[in-house]
């Protein structure tokens, strides 16, 4: 399941900056690596909660700054969900 | 065969086909007007030369992504352009809020004024010049009013600072998205009051000129008619004189109504299109006041200086007021006197209401906002000896933006975000660009969303951009 989960976060980070899935592996940067400024941060945020249907917390927001915090945060909040 | 076809030659799609030719694409811009520049053209009467809706621009601030764009596209200096210090002035009945060309003098300015909130004032200013990006995504489901609240206390000077936001953004602080607003506070006031020497159209021709000279091709007086698709890809469009065009890709810097319903058409798009398309909300328009003047009107604002005026501290019944076009509580506007001095623009927020409603009431409509401006400076009246005025129908006929919407897509909560606005998922190959990709941050947005769109399609075909316009917002 987690790997469906990092493929898609991939693919939602792909579709919003442009670069190929293959370019965005987990410990890249959004911020330096990737370009992501503010109004795509929204978007990629906006795009995951919509994708799996969960609500990402204010609070938790700034702590993002690498793909794998992203990926780690949404399977938390995913599992939360469940639970 | 194009590499990329554009749709309309606003600001964004300028931008966009240059980076684009720049990087060696083969690009078409296809524009219905007879002149570019979308909200961004001027237009001569009775030798006076009017911009047609925008009055200034922000952005330009060493590192502004405006500076930056004219920059990697080698005109800033061809291009002539002025500040006027101060950039904008805020007037109600009790208060008077000076924005000055440096953020540092507008704070200690609004400190003097409202010194009870001067820590909140300071922490406010620094937010809005946050570095993090996922700060703002934090208050991706705040509304503006929410995010002013969790600062200030003051609802006086609440309301003063969301009234320019309401006039850029067109929609009041309850209804408008917190990041929508602190960009336009940031981009627009912080860091506005910019002209080009000549007037806007001097900045949408130079664009225009730096495309051709990038070898790509601009038609102008010559709308699309269609867009054909062939398995589901867009394969052509086809121009007013029946010329069709092969392309491989379609950029649409126009209105998205028009774009899904009339050149795609309904009968080729899924259900969940179609829906989204009709359920999203569209922006509010302007009616804007051209006067051209003689002699030297005592009492007026400077030339250059973004005047706004307001008698109503409530923003949630102004806008209703917006809503019902009503004529009695006019006193909730933007002028500017042109920085030649001779011309004045006027704008206030109106909705389209009906087709009808403008045929009826334009000019009826346009005396009572020159008496309402005549109420707050005496004597204007006396300097007018040309006036026209543009209704949502006049911006709808001259740029197709649906019922004459100034901002694309409403810019509330609820639509901030939405990766379809720019990426539709069908067809694969159609991308937006301009206001109906991103709501609400004019002229440095469409800037940006231009340079991003090409860096976009170029990463996608493997190629990069280089330019020192990719900074982060």
């Amino acid at each position: 399941m987690t790997n469906d989960v990092e493929k898609e976060i991939i693919s939602i980070i792909a579709d919003v900056s442009g670069f190929d899935e293959e370019e965005i592996t987990p410990d890249k940067n959004f911020y330096k690596d990737l370009e992501i400024d503010s109004i795509k941060a929204i978007e990629i945020t906006v795009a995951i909660e919509k994708q799996f249907k969960i609500s990402v917390r204010d609070e938790d927001v700034p702590n993002i700054t690498t793909v794998r915090q992203a990926m780690e945060l949404v399977s938390k909040l995913i599992a939360e969900k469940v639970a | 065969m194009y590499d990329v076809a554009i749709i309309g030659a606003g600001i964004s799609g300028l931008v966009c086909g240059c980076y684009l030719a720049k990087a060696g694409m083969k690009v078409l811009i296809a524009e219905q007007h007879f002149k570019p520049g979308g909200y961004c053209t001027s237009f001569n009467r009775k030798g006076f030369t009017f911009d047609a809706a925008a009055h200034s621009f922000g952005g330009y601030r060493e590192g502004g992504r405006v500076r930056n764009v004219l920059t990697d596209l080698g005109l800033d200096k061809r291009l002539q352009i002025q500040r006027t210090d101060p950039t904008d002035i805020i007037i109600s009945p009790d208060y008077r809020l000076t924005f000055f060309a440096d953020s540092k003098e507008t704070l200690t300015a609004f400190q003097e004024v409202f010194p009870h909130e001067r820590t909140a004032l300071s922490a406010f200013f620094a937010f809005l010049d946050s570095p993090d990006p996922f700060t703002f995504a934090r208050i991706r489901n705040w509304t503006f009013k929410r995010l002013l609240d969790d600062f200030f206390r003051d609802e006086r000077l609440k309301t003063l600072l969301a009234f320019p936001i309401l006039g850029n953004g067109g929609l009041p602080p309850s209804r408008l998205s917190a990041f929508i607003g602190s960009k336009i506070f940031f981009e627009f006031l912080l860091d506005g009051g910019y002209y080009p020497e000549g007037g806007m159209q001097t900045m949408a021709d130079a664009l225009a000129e730096r495309f051709v000279e990038f070898g790509g091709d601009l038609m102008l007086s010559n709308s699309v008619r269609k867009i054909i698709l062939h398995r589901d890809i867009i394969s052509s469009i086809v121009l007013e004189k029946d010329q069709e065009i092969l392309t491989k890709r379609v950029i649409a810097n126009c209105d998205a109504y028009q774009v899904f319903f009339e050149l795609i058409g309904k009968e080729h798009l899924d259900d969940l299109t179609v829906r989204r398309i009709e359920s999203a909300i569209p922006s509010p328009s302007i009616f804007v006041l051209y006067l051209g003047l003689v002699g030297s009107p005592v009492g007026l604002p400077s030339p250059g200086v973004n005047t706004w005026v307001l008698s109503d501290y409530d923003l949630d019944r102004v806008f209703s007021t917006v809503l019902s076009c009503d004529f009695e509580n006019l006193e909730r506007y933007m002028m500017r006197i042109q920085p030649r001095g001779d011309c004045l623009m006027a704008l206030i927020n109106v909705a389209f209401g009906t087709r009808s409603f403008w045929q009826t009431n334009k000019d009826r409509f346009a005396g009572a906002f020159l008496d309402t401006i005549e109420k707050s400076f005496p004597g204007l009246k006396r300097h007018v000896v040309f006036m026209d005025a543009a209704s949502p129908l006049t911006l709808e006929r001259f740029t197709r933006n649906h019922q004459g919407a100034s901002y694309g897509w409403a810019a509330t909560p609820e639509q901030l975000g939405i990766p379809e606005f720019k990426r539709p998922k069908f067809p694969a190959n159609l991308l937006f660009t301009g206001h109906w990709a991103m709501q609400g941050l004019g002229i440095p947005s469409a800037f940006y969303l231009g340079m991003e769109t090409a860096a976009y399609v170029l990463r996608k075909n493997h190629g990069i951009i280089s330019c020192k316009g990719i900074n982060r917002p």
